[in-house]
């Protein structure tokens, strides 16, 4: 490896960004990911523009339990609100979820992890020991007995920056709970990064700590970050659906994993009503699986150690 | 390599696994203090249950609430929990939380294990195999498959599996774990409870195969692209003998050590499949004080899964160091 003279060019940055693109869309998963997802962003950009308002109990538009039909495309629920409706709608919640919940767990992992490897020591020894015990315990588990508490201590009323407290407090939860994955990445690679030239030189220029982290170290750290940051979002989207599942979730923002308890408190299984619990289980599977297969390409395209094996 | 390397590497772990245990007693009685409210009345029931100011006077003093929170509570929460004191439901009527969860542990456990031996013995069987073969057809298929399955959430699988084989087919029950009316202890009520068990573990298993797949095949991949695997077949070793003496050892390393690992997520995702089938574990127990907002239940299993978590990361730890000497130094 020589990198004693690396000569910037604006070009090549271009055609870096292209090489790993193609090499990215090479993966047949991360295009289908990719496809997947993009259809799930634009419906939970626009539900009410596709399915009109969330319906509820007042104004469901059919039948209870009506099997799909061509009013009713997926069928409807057992207060008669339409399934392609709460659906939808239900994008938008379990999107918003996991993405808000997964840059929280990306920040506090990045900087967990950026501030142990580069500062070493002692720093390095109680911040690993904190992302051990996070490392260990499941995300899912310590959801699972802080939620309820936290929900307690909040109270259920009103609303938090436009979410329903439970929904708010799951979001904090997952971010703050799945994040050690994350720092661990983070730190052995900033060990290896700050052993080279370049963020001496930025030290003998006279960089303060903070600046060499912020704009030398952490824009190198961006490949490990995205790639695993994809899978953060698919473990967030599987603690959310199963918290909402046992009934942490809020009936006044259902997302899929609330929808999925609905089913199950209403007796969908064993009523036969197969769309009402499809549709849900279906949605949270595709989105889930695009990005796992996006995360894969990712770690595919940026490591190097792989790319040699066929 | 000396003794003393490998005790002091044993020691380590031991003292990672203690910490950890604690750290997760000390969050459950943080916890426990934030909820608003007084915890004697918390703990003896809240306002569901009826108590005589003696009897809370007692508890206090029992407790030691009267005392300061650190470190005086603090280490009484601790001896407490180790001696297995781990207070009183809401729910049930004030009964002990550790004899709540005893009695629904080994419903779980039946469940859990079966499971597991099913996926290990489906799951690693197909990644290995997938890893062996790479880029064949059966590892295309296997790989894709098993990664849908690990995106799946499993109790939705069980949703599936409920709707399909119990209530359109009729040919598996769908929900708990012995049929009204059985008498415990029959053959019959034997092949009843496993016709019951048939579909839980079937959604439990079908959610693991999928992570063993990814996990062995991964193993394989790298095995099969070592020198030594060159030298084997340098040396004229037949395919079989390559899988069998070198290939399907080394892969086994990091298997066995990620489905110890595995285990608190095991348990985690039949939670939710137990919810499903209304099965009487720790899942159900899990849901139920969910609902009614047991906290000192929600704690205990809290502190189960949190013990067994970190039992099962020190015997990984463990193997690991038994299996692979280049760990100890």
């Amino acid at each position: 490896m020589s990198e004693s003279i690396v000569q910037y060019y604006p070009r090549s940055r271009t055609r870096a960004i292209k090489a790993f693109l193609g090499q990215f869309l090479g993966h047949g998963g991360a295009r289908l990911g990719l496809l997947c997802l993009v259809f799930f962003v634009a419906v939970a950009a626009v539900p009410t523009f596709l399915v009109g308002p969330l319906q509820t109990a007042i104004n469901a538009t059919g039948d209870f339990l009506m099997p799909p039909s061509g009013e009713h495309l997926l069928g409807t629920d057992e207060v008669g609100r339409d399934v392609l409706n709460l659906v939808v709608h239900g994008a938008r919640i379990s999107l918003v979820i996991a993405l808000l919940a997964t840059v929280i767990s990306l920040v506090v992992g990045t900087t967990i992890g950026m501030t142990a490897g580069y500062y070493g020591g002692r720093v390095d020894v109680w911040l690993m020991r904190l992302t051990d015990f996070f490392f260990v315990m499941p995300s899912f588990v310590l959801a699972l007995v802080i939620t309820p508490v936290v929900l307690e201590v909040m109270g259920r009323g009103g609303e938090i920056l436009g979410f329903r407290p439970s929904l708010f407090v799951i979001i904090v939860v997952i971010g703050m709970t799945s994040w050690a994955f994350v720092a661990r990445i983070v730190r052995s690679q900033t060990l290896s990064l700050k052993e080279r030239t370049f963020i001496d030189r930025a030290r003998v220029v006279g960089s303060s700590n903070s600046s060499i982290m912020v704009r030398h170290i952490l824009p190198n750290l961006v490949p490990q970050i995205a790639a695993n940051g994809a899978l953060v979002v698919a473990g967030a989207i599987y603690v959310e659906t199963s918290l909402s599942f046992l009934g942490l979730g809020d009936p006044l923002q259902p997302s899929w994993g609330t929808l999925l308890s609905l089913a199950q408190r209403a007796g969908a299984a064993s009523a036969g009503a197969w769309w009402y619990l499809a549709a849900p289980g279906v949605c949270v599977l595709s989105v889930s699986l695009s990005f796992v297969l996006i995360g894969n390409a990712l770690d595919d395209t940026f490591n190097p150690r792989r790319r040699v094996i066929p | 390599m000396s003794g003393g390397g490998a005790g002091r590497h044993i020691g380590r772990i031991l003292i990672r696994a203690i910490v950890t245990i604690l750290m997760v007693a000390v969050l459950n009685f943080i916890l426990f203090r934030v909820i608003p409210g007084d915890p004697a009345a918390l703990l003896l029931g809240g306002a569901r249950t009826s108590v005589t100011a003696e009897q809370m006077e007692a508890q206090r003093q029992n407790w030691g609430l009267d005392r300061p929170l650190f470190p005086d509570q603090m280490v009484d929460y601790l001896t407490a929990t180790l001696q297995g004191d781990f207070g009183y439901s809401f729910k049930f009527r004030g009964r002990h939380v550790a004899e709540l969860i005893l009695e629904r542990l080994p419903a779980t456990v039946v469940l859990v294990g079966l499971a597991q031996f099913v996926a290990i013995l489906c799951g690693v069987m197909l990644g290995l195999y997938a890893g062996w073969r790479r880029g064949g057809a059966i590892d295309h298929i296997v790989t894709g498959a098993s990664l849908a399955l690990y995106s799946t959430p499993s109790f939705w699988l069980g949703m599936l599996l409920v709707v399909t084989f119990s209530t359109a087919l009729g040919w598996l029950p769908g929900y708990g774990a012995y049929s009204p009316g059985a008498t415990i202890g029959s053959l019959d009520s034997l092949l009843d409870h496993l016709r019951h068990l048939a579909l839980p573990v079937t959604a439990v298993a079908l959610g693991l195969i999928g992570q063993y797949v990814v996990v062995a095949r991964a193993a394989m991949s790298d095995v099969v692209t070592e020198d030594y695997m060159v030298t084997a077949r340098a040396k004229g070793l037949t395919n079989g003998q390559m899988l069998v003496r070198h290939a399907f050892r080394n892969a086994m390393l990091p298997v066995v050590t990620l489905i110890t690992l595995n285990l608190g997520y095991v348990v985690a995702g039949a939670i939710t499949v137990e919810a499903v089938f209304a099965w009487p574990g720790i899942g159900g127990l899990t849901v139920e004080a969910l609902n009614a907002r047991d906290y000192p239940v929600l704690q205990g299993i809290f502190l189960l899964l949190g013990a067994s978590i970190v039992v099962a990361n020190l015997i990984a730890d463990l193997a690991y160091g038994l299996l692979d000497p280049r760990v100890r130094q």
